[in-house]
């Protein structure tokens, strides 16, 4: 592939072409032996890179020495260092991406029955109805014609006009929305649910009446027959993400949206406990820490902002801290704290503070008998950056965790001495590692550090 | 809003240079954990800088379009919802056009709010160049850049086809990032149409980005609302009958790596296609909303010539569903928005009813007589010739679907109003099964279908609840 050619992502965006013709407009289906023959492009594109790059180093070499003896020597050992040094860029990629498994082998699901069709009214009073000579319904297939209600709409009608929902309804949807294997059964009772809990008028108490609601522990049950690994640390054997266990079911998206909605509605029906909601904001941060929920970021995200208003704000200056510690302690230094951070997006000043929080508290667990925040960032300045054995890649997590707790927390100000340290800090590293400093990650430390210092002098 | 001082100005220049410094950085490298991690990092130092609440200035164009771009050429699935959910939260915080001094709604007495539009705000759709050599010079280097309306029924089709082929391939992250555009686009159409529509000012409701779409020559539109169509029907068969078919990753390679990777993207999948769904609805109860401004615009004369007329959304919708039939009960169930299913199955069964005398319609699609409500079609089936005609016209099953989904859509409204008048669901209900009978009575060799047997139970259930 030729450098002038456009490169790879310009060649794949096809919404700038200009609409084919009308004729030709399906695509035809892409075959297998097309999937093969791309690979091998694929491969020969890499291939060639490589060898491009090989051959320019040698060029260099090639020209820095002119001495015809020792040239060969010379050239040898030229050509070992710098395979040496590639072999070193290569470490850097051995770091694991973030990415841990909060998931083991899911329990067997409880049966879907209707628990108590007979207390039912809402199948028990239409089968004496003249009309049931139309309808057919039988007692033993009330369950199959709920279903049917459910996922065609008409149950939330039918709570809404007559501003009732019984207990066998209520728990059974309930039910079928985190155990049924249905999509369409599951995403209807989510609804469902969603709809009766969070109604549009405003006025409290709820505008239809629900004789059962569920409690924390039946949704922490529901977790843990997924497989939820409520012992859950970053430790090396659950850190292991080639091993053989499985992941949540789909259902889990409902649990979600689920536990969002009822963190909405805490002035009409508190649904959890203080502590029973610090619970679950670790179980959220724990569930952005495994890769299989990269794709429901958004939900997270969405379910993270509504639980953290859910605390009033007595608690949540104390349920902060807790969280901090509870994650602190449990997650390891790697890539992975810097995801417990980032998961909290600073879109509200409670997440803020628990952003700083964890990231403070993460800090003061890498260094021994450090209990202030002082102390936090002395440690930091006490690094020596030209010793040998310097990891820089330790230095930059601790850098990105003091940049989360510096900067997003409102308490600390620009006159600070901590802020200040912190400035000092960033000066070091932006000036004392040298730009040539191949080992891995001094050069992401020293960037980061120079970014970092321009915001501080900005503010 | 404070002038920022020009010193702050250049500081705030200086950042976003070093954040696209970040973001070049990431293009020239090759697609390696590297420049993930450098794309990462700059979406991160994006959301850093603009959630801060010092800040009252969104990011720079030039910011915002580098994120979209990364929406759009993404080849991770933690890049594409990193930089789609930076997008959302962007259009939250800094919307493009917004009503201002809106302090007691509800009554929209729009007199006292005032429409603010930024004007200098990106965006992500832009009207057709002039000429088409301009256009496709820019087109190939602004690769990833904003969609002119040609692009978007581009995507449009594109999105039609997902459903076609047979396996979502775990590498190919195209239908995911397709998917992911468009409810973005159609959440940037809301942010600028729903405040505007707001104002009833058609002289706003016209220079919204979704009139720019529709109007435009550049695109066929009558194909592009079919595509929409099609799109919402195939992927709520997706979701509730095939999705197993459809998440059948390939199989080739049996590492774990790969069950993971199925693991993530059959989670992530199931979820966009759901929300790609809920857009779609959005995007076509928002162009029904525009055509229903436009013809109240036009009533009082303030629409000009330039105002091209177009075929009204709805009456496209009408025919696709009487030439396609089969679409009939997955349109109607995926569509929920009870004001518009009450409005196209009350039309749908309009055209078929044998009307008691003759009357002239007139070619504009709108001009109904008075009596053509759901209530005034369900008395109708009173009259058996003419229910056996409508049978015959539009087939028993096709009838019990709208009957069936015009009382539920009807029951919708009537439970979110405020019901004072207690008496209007049950009448209702009761109508209901009249009609109902006399359709059985008229075929007697009717099979009735679960959706006509669950509206009968729904029906019979609250006239009983009612004292």
């Amino acid at each position: 592939m030729d450098i002038n050619d456009p490169l790879d992502f310009e060649l794949e965006d096809d919404l700038l072409k200009p609409p084919p013709l009308k004729n030709n407009k399906r695509k035809k289906v892409i075959g297998l032996d097309d999937l093969l023959k791309d690979h091998y492009i694929e491969q020969d594109k890499l291939l060639e890179k490589g060898n491009k790059q090989a051959r320019a180093k040698a060029k260099k070499s090639k020209t820095s020495y002119d001495d015809e003896d020792s040239k060969e020597a010379k050239l040898t050992r030229l050509v070992e260092k710098c395979h040496n040094q590639l072999k070193a860029f290569g470490d850097e990629q051995e770091i694991p991406p973030w990415g841990v498994k909060v998931f083991g082998d899911q329990k067997a699901f409880p049966s879907l029955d209707f628990p108590d069709i007979g207390s039912c009214k809402l199948i028990q009073s239409f089968l004496n109805n003249k009309l049931n000579s139309v309808v057919g319904l039988a007692e033993d297939k009330g369950d199959i014609f709920l279903e049917g209600l459910l996922v065609n709409g008409w149950l939330p009608k039918l709570a809404f006009l007559s501003g009732h929902v019984e207990k066998p309804v209520a728990i059974w949807a309930f039910n079928t929305m985190l155990y049924s294997s249905k999509e369409e059964v599951q995403n209807s009772s989510c609804d469902f649910w969603c709809a009766i809990l969070f109604s549009k008028k405003e006025v409290d108490p709820l505008s239809v009446k629900i004789d059962w609601f569920p409690e924390y522990t039946d949704l922490r049950r529901a977790l843990d027959i997924y497989g939820f690994l409520f012992k859950f640390s970053a430790s090396a054997e659950l850190n292991n993400l080639e091993s053989d266990i499985g992941g949540p079911p789909q259902n889990i998206r409902a649990w979600v949206r689920f536990v969002t909605v009822c963190c909405l509605i805490r002035s009409k029906k508190a649904i959890f406990s203080a502590v029973e909601a610090e619970e679950i904001v670790e179980i959220i941060i724990c569930l952005f820490l495994d890769r299989q929920f990269q794709g429901l970021v958004v939900l997270l995200s969405d379910c993270m902002q509504t639980i953290v208003n859910y605390f009033t704000d007595q608690e949540w200056c104390s349920s902060c801290e807790n969280i901090a510690k509870f994650i602190a302690c449990r997650v390891s230094m790697d890539l992975n704290c810097i995801q417990t951070i980032e998961c909290v997006s600073e879109v509200n000043s409670r997440c803020k503070q628990l952003r700083s929080a964890v990231a403070y508290q993460t800090l003061v667990s890498c260094f021994d008998g450090v209990s202030n925040g002082e102390g936090v960032l002395r440690s930091l300045r006490a690094v020596n950056f030209k010793d040998k054995k310097c990891d820089f890649f330790k230095l930059y997590i601790h850098l990105v965790l003091a940049e989360n707790w510096i900067l997003s927390n409102s308490s600390i100000d620009d006159t600070s001495v901590i802020y200040e340290m912190f400035c000092l800090y960033l000066r070091d590293c932006s000036s004392l590692i040298s730009a040539t400093d191949l080992r891995s990650y001094a050069s992401k430390v020293r960037h980061r550090a120079a970014y970092l210092l321009h915001f501080c002098i900005d503010k | 809003m404070e002038n920022p001082s020009s010193s702050e100005r250049w500081n705030r220049a200086g950042i976003e240079d070093n954040m696209l410094a970040m973001f070049d950085a990431s293009e020239t490298k090759d697609a390696h954990q590297d420049t993930l991690d450098d794309r990462i990092a700059f979406l991160d130092a994006v959301r850093a800088s603009s959630f801060v609440p010092e800040h009252r200035n969104p990011p720079t164009s030039k910011i915002v379009g580098a994120v979209f771009h990364m929406l759009r050429t993404g080849k991770s699935l933690e890049l594409i919802m990193g930089s789609y959910r930076l997008l959302v939260d962007l259009d939250k915080r800094f919307p493009r056009v917004y009503l201002y001094g809106k302090d007691d709604s509800q009554s929209s007495s729009n007199s006292s709010s005032k429409l603010v539009v930024v004007k200098e705000a990106w965006s992500p759709i832009v009207d057709c160049l002039d000429n088409a050599t301009a256009a496709s010079e820019a087109s190939k280097k602004r690769s990833g850049g904003p969609l002119d309306p040609p692009n978007f029924q581009l995507l449009i089709e594109e999105l039609a086809e997902i459903s076609t082929e047979t396996k979502f391939q775990a590498a190919n992250m195209e239908p995911l990032r397709n998917m992911l555009l468009f409810q973005y686009l159609v959440i940037v159409f809301e942010g600028d149409f729903l405040p505007r529509n707001a104002t009833l000012n058609w002289s706003m409701q016209r220079d919204s980005l979704l009139n720019l779409l529709l109007g435009s020559r550049k695109i066929n539109y009558k194909s592009l609302m079919k595509d929409c169509m099609t799109i919402i029907c195939q992927l709520s068969q997706l979701l509730h009958n095939e999705q197993s078919k459809y998440l059948e990753l390939e199989e080739s390679s049996q590492s774990q790596s790969s069950k993971n990777c199925h693991a993530t993207l059959s989670l992530a999948l199931l979820e966009v296609l759901k929300n790609t769904c809920v857009s779609m609805e959005k995007l076509l109860v928002m162009i029904m909303d525009f055509d229903m401004a436009r013809k109240n615009a036009g009533i009082e004369g303030q629409t000009t010539r330039a105002d091209s007329p177009r075929t009204p959304f709805m009456d496209i919708i009408l025919d696709e569903l009487a030439y396609n039939k089969d679409a009939v009960p997955v349109f109607l169930k995926v569509f929920s928005e009870p004001k518009w299913k009450l409005e196209i199955v009350v039309q749908y069964l309009w055209k078929y009813i044998t009307k008691p005398s003759v009357r002239t319609r007139k070619s504009n699609g709108y001009t109904y007589t008075e009596d053509a409500t759901f209530d005034g079609a369900l008395k109708c089936f009173s009259n058996k010739t003419g229910t056996k005609s409508l049978i015959k016209k539009i087939g028993a099953n096709v009838v019990q679907f709208l009957l069936a989904h015009g009382l539920q859509a009807e029951l919708s409204i009537l439970s979110e109003g405020n019901v004072d008048d207690n008496s209007a669901p049950v009448d209702l209900c009761q109508t209901f099964i009249a009609a109902f009978d006399s359709l059985r009575s008229t075929d007697e060799q009717m099979e009735i279908l679960s959706i006509g047997k669950e509206a009968l139970f729904a029906a019979a259930t609250l006239i009983s609840m009612k004292p």
